[in-house]
Order: C-alpha cells, then structure tokens, then sequence
C-alpha cells in the first residue's frame, strides 16, 4: 500500500514536470489560431527546451554564484510544490502533509524570489527593470493571494488543498455559494497574473513591456531552460490549485488505481483546457494595462476577496 | 420582517441577488465611464425589482408583486433612460476629475463593506439574528449606502453625483424589501416620484451650471455668487 502511494506521489511530481510545457504550447497554440495564425503546434516548448538544454552557458562577467543557484533553486521548489497539493489524487499521499495551502504558496513566492535575486545578480538594466516591477506586482498581487487563502480557510474551516476538494465535490450548496464563486473569480484574475498573461504581462516579446522575462534576458543554454521549464511548471502547479482545489474538483482518482490515475490524468487536461480557453478568450479581448493602472485588476480581485469572506460569514 | 426560517433555497436566492446588486455598485465605482455607471445602476434595479418579486412570492405580499413591476420600469428603464438622455445632451462621457484612482476608491469600499459587515454582524446579534438573510441585507444596505455617500464625495461629474444619490436610494430600498416587505405601497410610489423629481431638477441643475460655468464638474461651485 505504501509502496503505491509512494509511487503515485512520484507520479505527481512527474505529471507536472512533463505535462507543463504541453500546457504552455496548448494555450499559446489556441491563442494563435482564434488570432487566425497558423501557431507553432502544441509541441513548441517541448524543441525550444530540446534545443535550449544543448547549447553551450555563457555567462556575464559580473555574475557571482547567485546567477548559477537561481534555476536550480527554482526549479527544485517547483518540484516540491506539487508533492502538497491534489493533482491526480484527491487523498493525501506521503509528505503531503508537509505543508498546507501557505506552505505551498511560501515555496512558489521562494522560487520567484530567487529569479528575482538572479535579475538583480548580473547588474544589467533590463534585469533591475524586470525585477523591480514583478516587486511591484508581488506588492499588489500578495494581499489578494492571502485574502484569498484565508476565504478558502474560512469556507472549508481547513487550510489543506484536500479539505477543501471534498468539501466542494460533497456539498452543491458551499460550490454555488456566493462565497466561493467570489473566491474563483478572485483566483482566475490573480491566475492571469502570476502567469504572464493580459492584462498586465505583454503577450509580444519587447524589452520594454517585459516584466518576467526581462528578468532572464541574461541566462542561456541549459540555465535559460531550467528557468523557462520552471516557469511553465509554475504555470500548471497553479492551473492545478485553480481547477483541482478551486474550480473544478471533481475528477480526480478516489482509490489510487492504475486506472483511475490514467483517467485523473486525462480529465485533468480536460480542466485545464477549459481553463485555457478561458485565459484565450481574455488575452484575445484585452489590450495590455499601462504600467499605473496595473493595480486595477487586482484591487477588482482584492474586493472580490472581500466579498467572498464577507458572504461567506452570513452563510 | 421575513420570519427566520426561510427553505434553503429562498435564503440563497435572497443572498444571491443581493450580493450581486453589491458587486453593480462596485462596478459604478470602479469604472471611469458613465455609460458605464447608468448600465450597472439598471442592472442593480432589475436584480432589486428580482429580489421583490422573490419576497412576494416567498414570503406571500401579492402588493410587492406591483411594486416589483413598478421598480423595473420606473428604476430599471425610465431614469436610465433619462440620465442617458441628459449625458447625450451634454456630451460627457466620461470622469474626468478624478480624485481618488479607481482602483483606489474600490479598496476603499471594499473596506466599507467591512465596516457594514461589523455592524450589521453586532445588529443582527443584539436581535438574534446570526447568520441569516437579514443580516445580509443590512450588511448590504449600509454597505451600498456607504458606497453612495462615497461616490458623492470623491466624483465631480454631476452625473455621477446624481447617479451617487440614486445608488444610495437603491440601498434603503433593497434592505426594506428584505427587512419590512410589508411596507405600504404608497410609501413606494412616493419614493418612485421623488426619483423622479430628482432625476428632473437635477438635470435643469446640470444644464445651469453648463451655461453658467461651463463645465458639468461640480468642482467649479466653490465660490458663492449673491
């Protein structure tokens, strides 16, 4: 029995590390073809890592060891994220009670951290821009993020990613209360934020609109990959929170069989293509936020948190 | 007031419109657009002259049937009508004189909120009404007051200031079919009539101050003239 939760936990871990670039290709492939352009196809990020893990490093003069850590420590904490929360299981399985709901949102903010770190490290200018403005952002977007948290803790009277999922699946009351509706809109557009979407992260590859990426203009080779691939796996660890805690929890395997891991497996993408749908339709429709009307869309999240908790006391 | 023990669903219909009449206040006080604004105030009636006829029916006042009816056409289409009318005239489209940024004003009432919420949460308690409908009701009374109040204070647009006076009627008017449905319907008509006046002497206020001060921003009366 423990041997097979063990290898589903390593399941987990390894879903998230080789379905992420597939979820990045989807959406930027879907984006492509309702914009009426042909696309890349889906597989596109997979031959951009391929190409990327076999060039040579080059690395700035200036850069000390922080530069060399930064991918890797991102990574890693990419790795762990998906360990606590439900990705094909909806019951914990070994060390996911390492940590709750915050646990995992210190890690994720940890792998940010050191990619900021690393923009800093080397000293160019588009490196000191990129980081000062996704500081901004953490700035704007953090208060949402635990507001959020804590109308899910309040909802489920827990702070575990599972309690939550259950809760939602055995009572159609709490799901299509004002409370939580509230708190999934609230999500969707903090979702649109931490992951480079419209309205505030331009979709066009200019120094000057770039708030992520201008952080990681100095990597290349292997680095430069390690990053981007953390990047996507962060995309999807939160696709997951989104879908499998949030939104969607149904779906997700009961008993831990080969069968019902394949099937969690297929209807997650399935969630995860709706939701990329979703953000398709959003980065079609918007045009991009100047730079002092970033706080708009979130201070819109932060009051839908507030409503959300403030609903969900007079339930 | 509603007895306490509504089925399930009457509660989360009641909840559902009017936390969904709180988030069209926040959209008047977030945007920059007046189109905007008098769109969000006729949606707010429509779900308002909703949640009468879910009284009516819930609750038996075949008379809220009427006054349901009646704040749909008169709230919903009339004064949106006119306040559309009025914007045409004057060409204003927008808030130009913005004192607090949106975003700004929706933490702002987002904090009101909190703020009705606690005392609507001690009211509902010192009457031994935890946790129900009517607790949301004020919350979501004092709260749409609040926000009307802040509307008033930090728009300069005449519209808005008008449309700031509306919203704040239509928070009393909500928490009053919640709290006394069994109000005389009179009362209501009357209340329709003098939005309407407002609505009326308002305009003729606004069409004054283009001629005389040229502008349909408030901020220009700061001088008293004999």
């Amino acid at each position: 029995m423990a041997a097979r939760d063990i290898a589903l936990q390593v399941c987990q871990v390894l879903a998230v590390l080789v379905a992420a670039p597939l979820l990045q290709g989807l959406i930027l492939q879907f984006e492509e073809r309702v914009q009426r352009a042909r696309g890349p196809g889906i597989f596109q990020p997979y031959r951009d890592l391929w190409k990327l893990f076999h060039k040579q490093i080059v690395q700035p003069e200036t850069a000390s060891w922080v530069y060399r850590a930064a991918p890797l420590v991102a990574f890693t904490c990419m790795l762990t994220v998906p360990i606590l929360i439900p990705v094909l299981t909806d019951y914990p399985l070994p060390l996911s009670d390492m940590g709750d709901i915050l646990g995992g949102g210190l890690i994720l903010a940890l792998g940010s951290f050191s990619v900021l770190l690393a923009g800093l490290d080397s000293g160019s200018a588009w490196g000191g821009i990129g980081s000062s403005r996704a500081v901004m952002l953490g700035i704007l977007a953090e208060p949402t993020l635990i507001l959020v948290f804590v109308g899910i803790t309040l909802l489920a009277k827990a702070m575990l990613p599972f309690v939550v999922n259950h809760l939602l699946v055995a009572s159609p009351a709490v799901y299509w209360s004002p409370a939580h509706l509230f708190l999934v809109f609230a999500f969707f557009i903090l979702l649109l934020v931490e992951t480079d979407r419209l309205p505030i992260h331009s979709s066009t590859h200019l120094e000057i609109y770039m708030i992520d990426e201008a952080r990681i203009l100095e990597y290349s080779g292997p680095l430069l990959a390690l990053l981007k691939w953390a990047s996507m796996m962060k995309q999807f660890i939160l696709y997951t929170i989104f879908c499998n805690v949030l939104t969607l929890p149904w779906g997700l395997s009961q008993h831990g069989s080969a069968l019902g891991v394949l099937g969690a497996a297929a209807a997650l993408m399935l969630k995860f293509t709706l939701v990329a749908c979703a953000v398709v339709v959003v980065e079609t429709m918007q045009s991009r936020l100047r730079f002092y009307r970033y706080q708009e869309p979130l201070a819109a999240s932060f009051l839908l948190a507030v409503l959300a908790i403030v609903a969900n006391q007079l339930r | 007031m509603l007895h306490a023990a509504l089925s399930p669903l009457a509660e989360s219909i009641f909840s559902l419109l009017c936390i969904g009449s709180l988030l069209l206040s926040f959209v008047m006080l977030g945007s920059r657009w007046l189109t905007n604004y008098v769109l969000a105030f006729a949606a707010q009636s429509w779900l308002i002259a909703m949640l009468s006829a879910a009284v009516a029916w819930v609750g038996g006042y075949p008379e809220l049937y009427a006054i349901a009816v009646l704040t749909a056409i008169v709230r919903g289409l009339l004064l949106p009508y006119l306040l559309l009318r009025i914007m045409r005239e004057l060409a204003v489209a927008r808030e130009l004189h913005v004192v607090v940024q949106p975003s700004s004003s929706l933490v702002l009432g987002a904090l009101l909120v909190l703020f009705a919420f606690a005392v609507a949460a001690h009211a509902g308690h010192a009457l031994g009404l935890d946790g129900s409908v009517a607790v949301l009701a004020l919350t979501v009374m004092l709260a749409m007051k609040l926000i009307g109040f802040l509307m008033l204070a930090v728009r300069r647009e005449a519209m808005t200031q008008i449309l700031g006076l509306l919203e704040l009627e239509n928070g009393i008017f909500l928490g009053s079919q919640i709290l006394v449905p069994a109000m005389p319907m009179l009362i209501e008509l009357v209340v329709l009539f003098d939005l309407l006046v407002v609505v009326a002497s308002l305009g003729v206020l606004v069409r004054l101050l283009v001629v005389h001060v040229g502008s349909t921003s408030s901020h220009e009366l700061r001088r008293l003239v004999g």
